[in-house]
């Protein structure tokens, strides 16, 4: 048996030796999917580097596998709030602004946010916000706010994301309270109303929130921007509606850790995605809101009235921030609301 | 070696001969080489099992900063929280759905390990083989594909549709987690319940009919006593498991009704709150390893 | 003895109908099996890129997943993580459950527990100790990694499916062919192993379908250079299940199962 076992991996060894190339390299622990493999082969045919290319699906995914240690990655692509958790904690690398002559070509309303006020770690990625996704063939009133969704005649017509600190902070909005101020007196005023809220809701789904909705099993959404924006391109009958009490804008930015080992691809690869030709490879298969203004002139007219990328009233918006162990409170709301049922 | 055995070997082969015999009565003190070639297979299980749960054994008295990062400062908080009636009725939750749809996984899967099993010999390894093959497809697949089948306006409706008056509320119900979990864990109740039907003696069951016993007599005084051992690893191989289970109630039941293995996993993936999880972890581990042991204990001592 | 003729009448009606039943109930159970499998190949053929309205037919997502590199090299590594983790678990499931029914080890029901340990062990727990063991051992993520994990999850299947088939088993066959000389080893390969091999064969498939199908341990053990198809697949979901994924499952299935069903038929054909 040990023979054998051993045999075995050594073939594995050297399988794995086989793949790994000894210069040019750059790891990247990114979204699924986030990175068009186009702007990766790009990348790879101008400057010669492999990109080995590692995927997570959330923010939280993203810090656990950093935190627990055993990995190198050359850059990630943290949300704001999660990019701020790392900065706080010394993890990120200072970015040498001399390396990045393509940041003149972002909009200035993505610099200076508050979770890097200097821009000093960051390059922002992409943006959205969460909204309303309103299916205009079966919900014929005007919906406008959280208020307008949670009715009870739309009890078991609504999805909404599976993500319970998004849900607190709708309430909060709802109560004309700041959403970044998670203390206990503020989620015992929530409580009530979330309590009601949860009651009416038919699925909780953060990864695919749409499916729901293009199947007709419920005709209200509280989703991402980006599923709002392919069901808008699938069938223009889903409305985006931006919540009148305040809606979450996220930005969704690259980072280079503070252990990374190819800091300088790193660099030239943060660079590169900043060109208006590659970050318009970006909105095409991702619908998001593109931050790089040189890029959006690129976009097609059918890209940029999708008010689900591009809101025409976007509102009152506001960003997370870290909260830290605020979100055991929450936690332990949301589970009690939702087991009470 | 066999040619070779002259008379003196086979004397002493036969004059040690209860010896042997004693030997190959089980439950003996294992000889040298059976503790060697059972090493391995404790030496994984010391270092990939037991070093691991000693870590979430310590993380569980720890505290946490404000990134989530484990800090060794000694509390009992978590295992304070774990015993918080909210916690403690999901758990209650998470065990009644397991028990039912391994229940469920009995009755259904039974009568197909009975059929294959007592198959002919090339027919029954390809039936066993198209027990498992659809579990060769991605999970979220699958389940994408049964979202298909019971939505509103799915496959199951339109072909119920002439003799309903109005559409089946199936899916993100309580029973779609039901049915999603009864086809996740089918195959591993029909696999193990196979290999103890497949040893079964038809002569025995012929003999139950000499005897006169129905169809039904048979199969309960009979059949399944002798296949119980198989229908005790199915249990076991679905029950375990299904407590822990949280994607099915996610995709199927609309995440609406939490289980102890969603609460886990929103832990690590939510709350960034690595002690508790692993607070929660260790007595889900420590009640199952304990009942574990006493069932063991107790089917070893019934043995003759 | 005198009572036969009558008996012989009553005698198949009784198991004729149970058998009946029996392949009755067997049918629609395949039928619950692969009604799923029969959605997801139909809708391989849809048009529609979000998967959901019949749209019409196209074969472009087939030829879209071959032209799909991550993709194929995801589901390659897959089919090697499975085989190694497998055959890994099969040998250590198999010769523990043998060593500890024939033989009666001091801390027997301790090393019984902790074999069960990782099947109760929820994924995300058994994922982040891992990592945060191996990190600790200074072993870099990869094949070896992801392969440990499935193993530790995988092998306590194995144990559990032969020794279900152990318990009952007959001292005597052992005993015969001790009688004939053989040495204790002998006697496990030549006998009991063969006997087994309905248990093992069950258990191997268990094993298998685990490693395949696993997401999150392996999310937390693997490099991107180990990535496997679940993990792709799970990341692609998020922009919208693309009829690709049917395609592949689609492939899968359908190759595997005509394997299945026709390799007797191939086998004959090429003796002829």
């Amino acid at each position: 048996m040990r023979p054998l076992k051993n045999t075995l991996l050594l073939a594995l060894a050297l399988l794995v030796a086989g793949t790994v190339r000894a210069a040019g390299e750059l790891n990247i622990f990114g979204w699924s999917e986030y990175i068009p493999q186009k702007v990766l082969d790009g990348f790879t045919k101008e400057t010669g580097i492999t990109v080995n290319l590692e995927t997570y699906a959330s923010n939280e995914e993203l810090l656990s596998k950093l935190l627990a240690g055993g990995n190198s990655y050359d850059l990630i692509q943290p949300s704001d709030y999660a990019a701020e958790a790392l900065i706080r904690a010394h993890l990120l690398e200072p970015l040498d602004p001399a390396r990045l002559p393509n940041r003149k070509n972002l909009d200035p309303a993505f610099l200076h946010r508050p979770h890097d006020p200097d821009d000093r770690y960051t390059v922002p990625y992409m943006s959205g916000t969460v909204g309303i996704v309103v299916n205009t063939d079966r919900v014929k009133e005007p919906i406008h706010g959280y208020r307008d969704v949670f009715q009870p005649k739309y009890r078991n017509r609504i999805v909404v994301l599976n993500d319970n600190r998004e849900m607190v902070s709708w309430a909060l909005d709802t109560l004309g309270r700041p959403i970044n101020r998670i203390t206990p007196e503020a989620l015992a005023a929530a409580r009530p109303v979330l309590a009601r809220w949860i009651s009416l809701v038919k699925v909780f789904d953060s990864d695919s929130p749409k499916t729901a909705l293009l199947n007709g099993d419920v005709d209200l959404g509280i989703v991402w921007s980006g599923e709002a924006a392919i069901l808008w391109r699938e069938n223009h009958k889903f409305q985006y509606v931006i919540p009148a009490e305040g809606a979450h804008q996220f930005l969704d930015v690259l980072a280079i850790p503070a252990n990374a080992a190819h800091r300088d691809a790193a660099l030239q690869f943060m660079n590169y995605i900043l060109r208006p030709e590659v970050s318009v490879l970006i909105s095409d298969v991702f619908p998001y809101t593109n931050p790089n203004a040189a890029a959006r002139k690129l976009l097609t007219p059918e890209q940029l009235a999708n008010p689900a990328s591009y809101p025409p009233h976007p509102g009152r918006l506001e960003s997370f921030r870290d909260i830290g162990r605020a979100a055991e409170g929450i936690d332990r709301l949301m589970t009690d609301l939702k087991s009470a049922r | 070696m066999h040619g070779e055995s002259g008379t003196d070997e086979a004397a002493l082969a036969a004059a040690a001969g209860t010896k042997d015999r004693a030997a190959v009565r089980h439950g003996t003190r294992p000889s040298l080489a059976a503790r060697l070639l059972l090493a391995p297979a404790v030496a994984w299980l010391t270092i990939f099992v037991i070093a691991p749960t000693a870590i979430l054994l310590v993380y569980s008295f720890c505290d946490r900063d404000e990134l989530g990062r484990v800090v060794f400062r000694f509390t009992l908080d978590n295992y304070r929280r774990v015993f918080d009636p909210v916690y403690v009725r999901i758990f209650v939750r998470s065990i009644w759905y397991a028990a039912l749809s391994t229940a469920l996984c009995v009755v259904i899967g039974f009568p197909v390990a009975y059929c294959i099993g007592r198959a002919r010999g090339t027919v029954r390894q390809r039936l066993l083989l198209l027990v498992m093959i659809p579990f060769w497809t991605s999970f979220l697949i699958r389940t994408y594909a049964w979202i298909t089948i019971l939505k509103e306006e799915g496959l199951l409706n339109s072909l119920l549709h002439p003799w309903l008056a109005a559409p089946l509320d199936l899916l993100y119900t309580p029973t779609a987690v039901m049915i999603g979990l009864v086809y996740a864990y089918l195959p591993f109740m029909i696999l193990p319940i196979y290999g103890s039907v497949e040893k079964l003696d038809g002569s025995l069951i012929e003999a139950a009919h000499d005897l006169g016993a129905g169809p039904l007599r048979v199969f309960s005084s009979v059949v399944i006593p002798l296949t119980l051992p198989g229908i005790a690893a199915g249990t076991l191989l679905v029950f375990v498991p299904a407590i822990g289970m949280f994607a099915v109630t996610d995709l199927l039941g609309g995440a609406r009704v939490p289980l102890i293995g969603n609460v886990i996993q929103n832990q690590f993936l939510q709350a960034r709150d690595w002690p508790f999880g692993a607070a929660l972890g260790v007595v889900f581990l420590v009640l199952f390893a304990v009942a574990y042991w006493v069932l063991q204990r107790r089917a070893r001592e019934e043995m003759p | 003895m005198r009572q036969r003729p009558t008996f012989r009448l009553r005698w198949p009606n009784g198991l004729g109908v149970l058998r009946w039943f029996l392949n009755g109930w067997t049918a629609l159970v395949f039928v619950f099996l692969y009604l799923p499998i029969g959605v997801l190949v139909v809708y391989s053929f849809n048009r529609s890129r979000l998967n959901l309205q019949w749209a019409g037919f196209t074969l472009e997502w087939y030829r879209s997943l071959v032209e799909n590199t991550p993709l194929l090299r995801a589901a390659q590594n897959s089919i090697v993580i499975a085989i190694v983790s497998t055959v890994l678990s099969v040998v250590l499931g198999t010769l523990s459950a043998w060593l500890l029914h024939r033989y009666r080890f001091r801390n027997q029901g301790t090393i019984q527990t902790l074999a069960a340990i990782p099947m109760v062990m929820p994924e995300i727990l058994m994922g982040i100790s891992l990592l945060i063991f191996f990190a600790a051992l200074g072993l870099g993520l990869g094949f070896t990694t992801v392969i440990i994990g499935h193993v530790t999850f995988c092998f306590p299947f194995v144990l559990v499916a032969v020794q279900a088939r152990l318990r009952g088993l007959d001292p005597a066959m052992e005993e015969a062919a001790l009688d004939l000389g053989a040495t204790p080893a002998r006697a496990f390969w030549l006998v009991i192993l063969p006997w087994l091999r309905p248990a093992i064969l069950a258990g191997a498939l268990m094993a298998f379908t685990l490693s395949w199908d696993e997401l999150i341990v392996t999310f937390f053990t693997t490099s991107a250079a180990s990535a496997t198809l679940p993990i792709r697949i799970f990341g692609m979901a998020k922009i919208g299940l693309n009829p690709m994924l049917n395609a592949l499952s689609a492939v899968i299935v359908v190759a595997t199962a005509a394997i299945v069903l026709f390799s007797a038929y191939v086998r004959r054909l090429a003796r002829d």
